[in-house]
């Protein structure tokens, strides 16, 4: 077993290791520098497709047309065939959940997900189509790109794309550019560093800043996977390093190269690799370097704590040595974890000597089982995984108290990450990339690998939901199989049935896409979720069961939503069929269309015969009519709606009479000069011709409207009192007979303030008792009149009353009635 | 009120921090945006962006609710807007429009506003849209069609319950009752399907759902059914932890969920309310914890101590004074839900009570300590009377509505109506009334209460009536009465809709058989006492709503039952749970029943939770949601059975509902508002 620092290099005053991951990837006929290969973040797919800027023989054999997606062990994971027809490929990229970009010349992007062949295009606008795009950057969720004028389009998500323009930037010859992705910028939105003629400029959406720069032209720049340094390649062959917001510069290393590099990328934060055809350069903080020579040609895939080389040979993975390893393997180390890590060896030497050892740290001995759990997780050998897991539980056990969780997660993580890192699986990923990434992530990027088996088996392991992983096996199952529709589905719904939480939509939407209609109908039969089913039914053309399936899941928006793609493909008359025997898509619909859509309303309730609605709707109409013509006409036609049936007489009359009003109105706005009658209901109308004096016209309206004797003689009474015309009000009094009582008037005439007047309707109050006829001359103040209504009904007690209430002369009076009833007794 | 008391269980405040924080966080997020526009500013995280909200009128007060203006400003609001008459202006670089997804017609609008916005402006604008409380796929669908959906970054921000009170839980869906009744439009039901989801989300599935009506039943099947797909979902969404998707178990703390549907009992929305709070809303209207007052009426009042809590809206003209009804109030807690009788006296305590306070402030001989004391109390005192101030005079000219001879008449016509004497005794008084020109909605409310208590009114008499109305208030209203028609709250009496009629509606009922109620429920109660109440029918004054007495027939049987068979001895009370016991009188009203238990899927899961929570013995409590609307004087009953409730068993009562009604708005939903000529 070779020492742990055998591929240890040291650069400056720091340790950079350089692991082999995986050898002999790709047949050495296949000339590498001649592609392009980008890497996905955390040690994910290789897409390689060949660099088009090239002139190479079309025929030769080895010469690809695809793109092809490997593992990083060289493991063709898929093909990707390249379609000519949209102009030339300008980049290929990828996003951190491993979707594949791809964009042309013309801004055409195509974003395949999950390493399926299947993609999702859109465009980056008018713009990029007309000036084309020259060259694209990748962050984690999105990228920018260059446009032929100089202009950025930046995409910032995937999930619903929107392509933003950024501000103008110089013109001129890019030579090189980089992006600082949103997360690590303080205005949160992606920044761009190009380098134009001697000087680096940094565009947003906003503006376009000149950072004053005089040392270039920049051949390179790279941008720190944190965010905070930016490394510069000048003209010169030096490397700069400073920080990103150009305010500070770090380090200085002058390559002594005439080429410029073929690549410049950061391997994590603190050092940046140069890569010439065979020979990368390692420039560490303070302008230390350090190379590494190879036997073909490499390509540098940067990731957020390292950095991948490929050569046709080997898969390197390039890193800093992570503190906790350097802590036990530094040659001479004698921190307590190393020291612990010798007194296993001494153990399993029998030697006397590692009790010794364990006597000298025992006051950090809990420290020292925590590094040496750490730097487990680090080594990519199996070996060196259980020699530092073997101290670790050595020292535990001399411990009294130790906490063991982190202890056994790590033997759990361990397990995974060896499982993963297999070759035929092919995903190297160190501890700190797992972590970044995520178990979930990770099981999802197996399934894109169609590792079923192991996707599950991690699952469980870890005790995460399986039930993605069913579902993405159904529905390659379904894209695969050529056995006739029945088995596929009774295999896939043998298999997945009894599982909690199982999609069977994302199923028969593959079987859709797939071509598969029935398999796809049958399989969603078994969907739980009927908001689910809907979209998947309508577009296979089961209109009215996804109607149905709507109406069942109850969600008004979905409903909503299936009728307004129904209506879209139907004719009218098929529609309202399909409504007319749903009553709450129907309602759905009329409620809608009274807001939106009254002609739709109209066919509506012609085409189901609802005589009634048709014709308010009509009335509704006609209330929305300005002018008086309008509205008359509306109210025809409604009323000749309802004319034909018996049992709507009551409305057709109610109709025919708004019609006659609206007449009357417009000949008295006429006759009347100015005052404003239409519309006034029939009451209102008269109290105004009342209140005008327009008595005749008054009896008019009453006759021709049928207006009861009650009703005409409140409005009358109302008008007269608001009019204050008391010489009319006195001469209804004289009157013998009320429609409405008396009682009214005395009420309403005394609310108006006249006393007089009221009084007059007292004594017709016969059906009142004394009592009340008592009070209401109280009220007129009339205390005199009171009495002797009093004295008409021997009421001492009242008498006695009133006489508290009189002064002067009527207390006399009052006085003297009480004497009167004295006597009769 | 003891339903004051905090409720815990239910934790309200933190509902209402929930839609805070959302909405502010949306906001923030267009900040990021906005500082790219702000050129000159230095350090950027320092800078909130400026924009304009474009705010759906209904959504404003909703949102005043639980958020200050103030803060809005800090947020980085510049104007608000109404998404109304297109007039959005071009101000800000920003526009952030904040509107309810449901509705095709605000997407309509929406889009019409961006794109007459980015018509005219010479900027470029970011649009922003925040649906609440979900965007929905008809909205994106009309974004599309016009052009608009490419153009704005769209969020959700989930506002479903919002507490009014501790106790009161609301969508605040002012077309709820519309929508439901009229335009038989079931949107508000998945609505509030989804709010009674969360919940059960956060505190555990309801272990028994119980209800009546036949939209209860729909919303009960949705719960149900949403549980079913909340598994699945929670499985499938990648945004999802994996805990949640262990399923549901039943909830320790809520012990049952009581669904009304309003059109069980459409004569209590009817009735004029007859309680403090009642009667403001029906003379001034309470929206959102505030009503409108023109200051006159509050004469020399000074205003509130403390400034009206988060109006989103400017202040409006100098007649009209807003004023906060809420427990921010020094004594409306205590008057809110009393019996308008009562009020006089409270007022006359409370103000001696001040003035003796304030005779003690002026006592000459005081020690320092003494002194402190009082000068500690002072804002409270001055709080107080302040309230005190606001309060007599909204009381007095309370006073001076109900004294007036139309009020009486019309409450002697909605008493005799709800006490079951015979309805067409009543019709002369109801004609005199139209003849009086009393406003329409007081006609129709009466109209309606005779036509919902008979099932129907005899055709004859109601096209005698209806011919009135169209003459006294206009041939329009031909369109009314036809709502009112649909919405089933006046209809003409048909031979067939008896309650023993064989061809009821499978689901239940069609018709209830209310002179039953009055023997099954005694829901008329002549001897009542509107001080220190006893009977929920202190709230109109001898009628006891049907909605709270069924409520009370789950959880107060032996109190119904005993009310019910007086003479009898109150030994043979109905035991059990749910509706049990009164199975009878259910089958009696209209509609559909519904008793549902709820199970978890994994019997340990549950049976752990309920252990884990048995140790800290919390107060259980029942949920009652009102679908379609409840009225203040429901409020005020329901608070009075809590509070029994609480007394005795330790349990109490959290309201929810779809939103505040009352007859005006009930009916006033079914009123043409136009007018020939107009």
């Amino acid at each position: 077993m070779s020492k742990a620092t055998a591929d240890w290099r040291r650069v400056g005053d720091r340790f950079y290791r350089k692991t082999n991951l995986y050898t002999s990837l790709f047949p050495p006929d296949l000339e590498l520098e001649n592609y392009v290969v980008v890497g996905a973040p955390y040690s994910g797919a290789i897409a390689l497709y060949r660099d088009e800027s090239q002139i190479f023989r079309s025929n030769q054999p080895g010469v690809k047309a695809n793109i092809d997606i490997y593992s990083c062990a060289g493991t063709l994971i898929r093909q990707i065939p390249r379609d000519r027809s949209q102009g030339t490929l300008i980049a290929v990229g990828w996003s951190e959940d491993e979707t594949l970009l791809v964009v042309t010349e013309h801004g055409q992007v195509k974003t395949y997900t999950d390493l399926s062949p299947d993609f999702t295009p859109f465009t980056l606008g008018h713009e990029a189509s007309s000036h084309g795009v020259k060259s694209c950057r990748f962050y984690s969720t999105g990228f920018v790109a260059l446009l032929g004028n100089n202009r950025f389009v930046s995409v910032p998500s995937y999930h619903e794309p929107r392509p933003q323009t950024l501000a103008p930037a110089p013109p001129g010859e890019v030579i090189s550019w980089a992006v600082i992705p949103p997360e690590h910028t303080s205005s949160r939105s992606v920044e761009v560093l190009l380098a134009v003629d001697r000087t680096v400029h940094v565009v947003d959406a906003a503006e376009c800043e000149d950072r004053g720069l005089q040392a270039g032209p920049f051949r390179h720049i790279a941008v720190s996977p944190n965010g905070k340094f930016v490394a510069l390649y000048t003209d010169d062959g030096k490397v700069w390093v400073i920080s990103s917001d150009f305010q500070e510069r770090f380090s200085e290393y002058d390559s002594r190269v005439k080429t410029p590099p073929k690549d410049l990328q950061w391997c994590g934060n603190n050092a940046v690799a140069l890569a010439w055809e065979d020979e990368i350069h390692l420039v560490g903080p303070s302008g230390a370097a350090t190379k590494f020579e190879y036997d073909g040609f490499v390509h540098l895939m940067p990731d957020a704590d390292g950095i991948r080389v490929l050569t046709n040979e080997v898969c390197d993975f390039l890193q800093k040595v992570p503190d906790e390893t350097e802590e036990v393997f530094r040659l001479g180390s004698s921190s307590p974890a190393s020291v612990l890590v010798d007194a296993v060896e001494m153990l399993e030497k029998k030697s006397p000597k590692a009790d010794d050892n364990i006597q000298l740290i025992r006051a950090n001995l809990d420290e020292a089982v925590d590094v040496c759990v750490r730097a487990a997780g680090q080594e990519y050998s199996v070996h060196r995984q259980k020699q530092l897991l073997k101290a670790a539980s050595f020292g535990k056990s001399v411990l009294d108290l130790y906490n063991s969780d982190d202890y056994v997660d790590m033997t759990e993580v361990l397990r995974v990450l060896n499982a993963v890192r297999f070759y035929e699986v092919g995903i190297p990923l160190s501890y700190d990339q797992y972590i970044r990434l995520t178990p979930e992530r990770l099981v999802q990027r197996l399934v894109n690998r169609h590792e079923y088996l192991l996707a599950l088996k991690i699952s469980e392991f870890l005790r995460l939901p399986v039930d993605r992983i069913y579902v993405s096996w159904a529905r390659e199952k379904v894209r695969s199989s050529s056995t006739d529709e029945d088995t596929i589905v009774s295999s896939i719904v043998d298999k997945l049935h009894g599982q909690r939480g199982i999609s069977f939509e994302a199923v028969a939407r593959a079987a859709y896409d797939d071509g598969r209609e029935k398999v796809a109908i049958q399989l969603l039969e078994h969907e739980p979720r009927a908001g689910k089913q809907v979209p998947l039914l309508l577009k296979v053309g089961e209109d009215s069961l996804a109607l149905d399936k709507a109406l069942e899941s109850g969600d008004t928006d979905l409903i909503f939503w299936v009728l307004l793609n129904l209506k879209k493909k139907m004719p009218l008359s098929t529609f309202f069929r399909t409504i007319n025997s749903r009553p709450v898509a129907s309602a759905i619909v009329e409620a809608s269309a009274i807001d939106q859509d009254r002609d739709l309303l109209k066919d509506l309730y012609y085409q189901t015969d609802r005589l009634v609605d048709g014709s308010n709707l009509l009335l509704s109409e006609s209330l929305d009519s300005s002018d008086v013509n309008g509205s008359v006409d509306k109210l025809k036609s409604s009323a000749k709606l309802l004319r034909d049936s018996k049992e709507h007489a009551a409305q057709v009359g109610a109709l025919e009479d708004a019609v006659k009003l609206l007449r009357f109105q417009e000949a008295f706005e006429k006759d009347l000069g100015g005052e404003k009658f239409v519309g006034l209901s029939v009451m209102r109308t008269l109290g105004k011709l009342v209140e005008g004096g327009s008595m005749k016209r008054a009896e008019r309206v009453r006759g021709e409207f049928k207006v009861s004797e009650k009703s005409f003689a409140w409005v009358r009474l109302r008008s007269l009192v608001k009019r204050r015309d008391w010489r009319e009000l006195e001469e209804l009094s004289k009157q013998r007979k009320s429609a409405i009582s008396w009682e009214p008037y005395f009420n309403e005439i005394l609310g108006a303030g006249n006393p007089k007047v009221a009084a007059l309707y007292i004594p017709k109050c016969t059906h009142l008792a004394v009592n009340e006829r008592i009070e209401m001359w109280v009220k007129c103040g009339l205390v005199k009149a009171a009495a002797e209504e009093a004295l008409k009904a021997k009421d001492r007690g009242k008498l006695e009353e009133l006489r508290g209430m009189a002064t002067g002369g009527v207390g006399v009076e009052v006085e003297r009635m009480i004497g009167m009833l004295g006597k009769g007794r | 009120m003891a339903a004051h008391s905090a409720v815990k269980a239910i934790n309200t405040p933190e509902i209402t921090e929930k839609a805070r924080r959302g909405l502010l966080q949306l906001l923030e997020a267009v900040s990021a945006l906005g500082l790219l526009a702000s050129e000159y500013s230095i350090d950027r995280k320092q800078v909130r962006g400026k924009k304009n909200l474009v705010i759906e009128r209904s959504l404003a007060g909703t949102i005043g609710l639980f958020v200050k203006f103030s803060t809005l400003q800090e947020y980085g609001v510049d104007k608000i807007f109404f998404l109304e008459n297109h007039n959005v202006d071009s101000s800000q670089r920003n526009i952030i429009f904040l509107c309810r997804g449901e509705s095709a017609k605000t997407a309509q609008t929406v889009a019409e506003q961006i794109k007459l916005v980015r018509s005219e402006s010479q900027t470029e604008h970011e649009f922003t849209i925040i649906w609440a409380p979900r965007r929905t796929r008809v909205a994106d669908m009309v974004l599309e069609e016009q052009g608009a959906l490419g153009e704005a970054t769209i969020h959700e921000l989930p506002l479903h319950f919002i507490p009014l009170e501790q106790d009161v839980l609301s969508l605040e869906l002012d077309t709820a009752f519309n929508n439901l009744y009229l335009r038989k439009d079931p949107t508000c039901i998945f609505a509030s399907a989804q709010a009674l989801m969360l919940l059960q989300k956060q505190y555990g599935l309801f272990p028994r759902i119980l209800g009546k009506g036949d939209n209860a039943k729909r919303l009960a099947d949705l719960l149900q059914k949403m549980r079913s797909e909340e598994d699945v979902n929670a499985a499938s969404d990648t945004n999802n932890s994996y805990l949640t998707s262990f399923g549901l178990t039943p909830s320790s703390v809520i012990e049952d969920l009581i669904i009304i549907d309003r059109d069980v009992d459409f004569p209590t929305v009817l009735s004029t309310q007859l309680t403090y709070e009642g009667l403001i809303d029906e003379n001034y209207s309470i929206s959102n914890n505030q009503t409108e007052v023109d200051t006159s009426v509050l004469g020399g009042a000074p205003a509130q101590s403390q400034p009206p809590n988060g109006t989103t809206q400017a202040p409006t003209g100098a007649t009209k004074r807003k004023i906060q009804l809420d427990t921010t109030d020094k004594l409306y807690p205590s008057l809110r839900d009393a019996n308008f009788a009562t009020i006089g006296p409270t007022l006359n305590r409370t103000a001696r009570r001040l003035q003796s306070d304030q005779q003690d402030i002026h006592k000459q001989d005081q020690s320092i300590a003494d002194l402190k004391t009082f000068v500690s109390k002072l804002p409270t005192y001055q709080a107080e009377q302040a309230s005190l101030k606001i309060h007599t005079s909204l009381a007095e000219d309370i006073m001076r509505i109900t004294r007036t001879e139309l009020f009486t008449s019309m409450l002697e016509v909605q008493q005799n109506l709800l006490a079951g004497s015979d309805p067409t005794a009543m019709h002369e008084n109801i004609e005199e009334l139209i003849a009086r020109d009393v406003p329409l909605k007081t006609v129709l409310r009466l109209l309606c209460l005779e036509s919902c208590l008979s099932n129907g009114i005899r055709s004859r008499d109601l096209e005698n009536f209806k011919r009135l109305i169209l003459q006294a208030y206009g041939f329009q209203h031909i369109l009314t009465l036809a709502n009112l028609e649909k919405t089933g709250l006046l209809v003409p009496r048909e031979s067939h809709r008896g309650y023993l009629n064989p061809i009821g509606t499978a689901a239940g009922q069609s018709a209830t058989d209310w002179n039953a109620m009055r023997k099954g429920l005694q829901i008329w109660v002549d001897d009542v006492t509107e001080e220190d109440p006893t009977d929920p029918a202190y709230v109109f004054s001898g009628y006891a709503s049907l909605s709270v007495r069924l409520v009370q027939c789950v959880l107060q049987k032996s109190y119904v039952y005993n009310l019910v068979n007086q003479p009898k001895q109150p030994s043979s009370a109905p035991t059990g749970t749910g509706w049990k016991g009164f199975e009878d009188v259910l089958s009696r009203i209209r509609g559909a029943t519904v008793d549902v238990v709820q199970k978890g899927h994994d019997a340990d899961a549950s049976h752990a939770r309920k252990t884990l929570r048995g140790s800290k013995e919390g107060p259980k409590l029942s949920l009652v949601f009102f679908l379609g609307g409840i009225t203040f004087a429901e409020i005020a009953a329901l608070r009075l059975v809590s509070s029994q409730l609480e007394e005795k068993e330790g349990r109490r009562l959290v309201i929810a509902t779809t939103g505040m009604l009352n007859g005006g708005r009930a009916v006033g939903t079914a009123v043409e508002e136009r007018e020939f000529g107009a």
